[in-house]
């Protein structure tokens, strides 16, 4: 997963929605450069990053109307140091995760793609394909459960 | 710790905002206790965003004409490749020590190059850039190589030198492990001090020209312009060396260290052998009946399947001032060789307190050289030496002698040599 990957999914998980987790990305990486701060190691840039994004974020869930409930600071927290303390080859996963999609069925794609791209609620998904709330969540969770997997896979093959 | 998929489900249910506060407890008391639940919110986030990331790279690819809800902006996309560019410069610059490298920017003769990883190349081309933990080597006397250190800073090693990069805090590390160097340290715009250290010593400037002669015992420092600090490793002694001024830098305490004016060149030059200072490269051997002291040409590879056999004489070394090169002055050596093949001579040339200059060689055929096994006294005249490269004058008239090196392409020559002068140019002339 590349460093920009992870700050984006970290702003996901406050905002829930891709497009604008990727603004946020944006403006870290902004304040990052016209604030002109350094930082001393990775880490403390990702922690700053980390903590930067999820300001953004709340900031943003108060500007909406029906706003989700966001997960405890605490909580927030402990996933970041997770993302932080990965090893170094985020960016071998990340793309591991690109080929894994493409490998996918086109219905599990178009499953994905109307959730994460086109932001549609699990219930809108279900009646935009005729099938029942429980078989989405289900569909859902063993597609993220076999890329998860896809990408381990991927990742144990010897490189050549 | 794994998860049932019915706890995928409500993580994935806490995902679309649809639950309530009792089950909102539930997720948080399972997020917090469960490494696996973080495990797998944190792989449906970077899913999802990676989802929408490779949908809007799909969007843009070239696609029969249809009529598209534009989702993403053109622009934004830009924005996005230029941000990601600048987080990942940004971390580049957080993460990357400060180091530096050098250019090579010319180079003569047989050279080594040898990267930090251990993977060693006998052919080094102009342009090849040498990084902390690289090593140049310079493998026989005839070869040179320039590098460029950026802003303006320069070196040159030569002869039998090697030369590695190091990783020094706050400076421009090298090591000179044996060999002749020569550097103009530049002031620039952020650039770092330069420190050489070699065997015997340590040598830093910001800047200066200057050049260094070291050996495994030890090593001479001669700055031209500028200021150099010198450590004497021995002991830790410190001194500063300015313009015009030398210091000798020996392993041993007992050997004074201290600052001296160079002295004012002188036009000849002997080299002895019973001092044996000078005679840099090769074997002393026992004096012969005659009480001739000798030093016998000891094999020097310089390639694949190439060796040579070679005596080298240090004028700095020698203890001598240096040495002016004036038209006429010649080259005397006086030796043996046990077949009829011809011996090379040759001498290194660097500018009067200044850098280095060019390397220059004559051929003596076998039929100069008289009876295999007789000894024999060759005088060499300027004129007959030809500069090893096209790009310096015919003959380094003005320059400053380096040294003198003789070679045989024979190990059976049992190339010997008694005597190595340079000799002013003859009254009259």
């Amino acid at each position: 997963m590349s460093q920009r990957d992870r700050v984006s999914a970290a702003a996901w998980l406050v905002v829930r929605n891709a497009h604008t987790a990727e603004d946020i990305f944006q403006n870290v990486a902004l304040k990052a450069m016209t604030k002109g701060v350094q930082f001393e190691s990775v880490g403390a840039l990702m922690s700053w990053a980390f903590i930067t994004a999820r300001r953004e974020g709340i900031d943003w869930l108060r500007r909406q109307k029906n706003a989700p409930i966001c997960l405890d600071n605490t909580i927030l927290e402990l996933l970041e140091q997770e993302w932080a303390g990965e090893a170094a080859a985020g960016d071998i996963r990340g793309q591991a995760l690109r080929d894994c999609l493409e490998d996918l069925p086109s219905k599990s794609r178009d499953l994905l793609k109307r959730r994460y791209f086109d932001g549609h609620a699990c219930e809108a998904v279900a009646e935009q394909l005729g099938a029942r709330l429980d078989a989405i969540y289900k569909r859902l969770s063993r597609l993220h459960q076999a890329l998860k997997k896809c990408i381990e896979t991927k990742l144990e093959q010897p490189a050549g | 710790m794994t998860l049932s998929e019915e706890q995928n489900e409500l993580l994935l249910r806490h995902l679309n905002g649809q639950l309530g506060p009792d089950e909102e407890a539930k997720v948080a008391d399972l997020l917090r206790g469960n490494a696996g639940a973080r495990a797998f919110l944190r792989a449906v986030a970077e899913q999802a965003v990676v989802v929408a990331d490779v949908e809007r790279i799909n969007q843009h690819k070239p696609q029969p004409v249809k009529v598209v809800t534009p989702v993403f902006r053109p622009w934004k996309w830009a924005v996005a490749a230029a941000a990601a560019f600048v987080l990942m410069a940004a971390f580049v610059i957080a993460t990357t020590p400060p180091r530096h490298a050098a250019k090579v920017s010319a180079i003569l003769g047989p050279c080594q190059y040898i990267a930090a990883d251990g993977k060693v190349r006998d052919e080094v081309k102009v342009g090849t850039v040498l990084r902390v933990g690289d090593t140049i080597r310079t493998r026989s006397s005839s070869a040179w190589v320039k590098l460029d250190l950026n802003g303006g800073s320069l070196m040159t090693i030569a002869g039998r030198s090697r030369l590695r990069l190091l990783n020094v805090d706050g400076r421009r590390g090298f090591q000179l492990a044996y060999g002749n160097l020569w550097a103009t340290v530049a002031q620039s715009a952020g650039a770092r001090p330069v420190s050489i250290q070699t065997p015997t010593a340590t040598v830093e400037t910001k800047v200066a020209q200057f050049d260094v002669e070291t050996h495994s015992m030890t090593s001479i420092v001669r700055v031209n312009s500028g200021t150099a600090n010198v450590v004497r490793l021995a002991d830790g002694q410190a001194v500063d060396v300015v313009a015009d001024h030398q210091a000798v830098v020996s392993a041993r305490r007992s050997r004074p260290f201290a600052v001296a004016r160079q002295p004012e060149p002188v036009n000849a030059w002997n080299c002895s052998m019973l001092a044996g200072q000078g005679a840099v490269f090769g074997k002393i051997l026992p004096p012969t009946a005659e009480g001739r002291s000798r030093l016998g040409a000891i094999p020097l590879l310089i390639g694949k399947k190439t060796t040579i056999y070679v005596a080298n004489f240090s004028v700095q070394c020698s203890g001598s001032p240096p040495v002016l090169i004036e038209g006429g002055s010649r080259v005397r050596i006086r030796g043996t060789t046990r077949t009829d093949s011809p011996v090379y001579f040759g001498i290194t040339t660097q500018r009067i307190k200044g850098g280095f200059f060019g390397k220059y060689s004559a051929e003596i055929g076998a039929g100069a050289l008289g009876q295999a096994g007789e000894p024999w006294q060759i005088e060499v005249p300027l004129s007959k030496f030809k500069p090893k490269t096209e790009n310096v004058p015919d003959l380094p008239i003005g320059m400053e002698l380096t040294d003198i090196w003789v070679f045989s392409p024979e190990e059976s020559a049992e190339l010997e040599i008694h005597r190595v002068e340079f000799l002013p140019r003859e009254v009259g002339q």
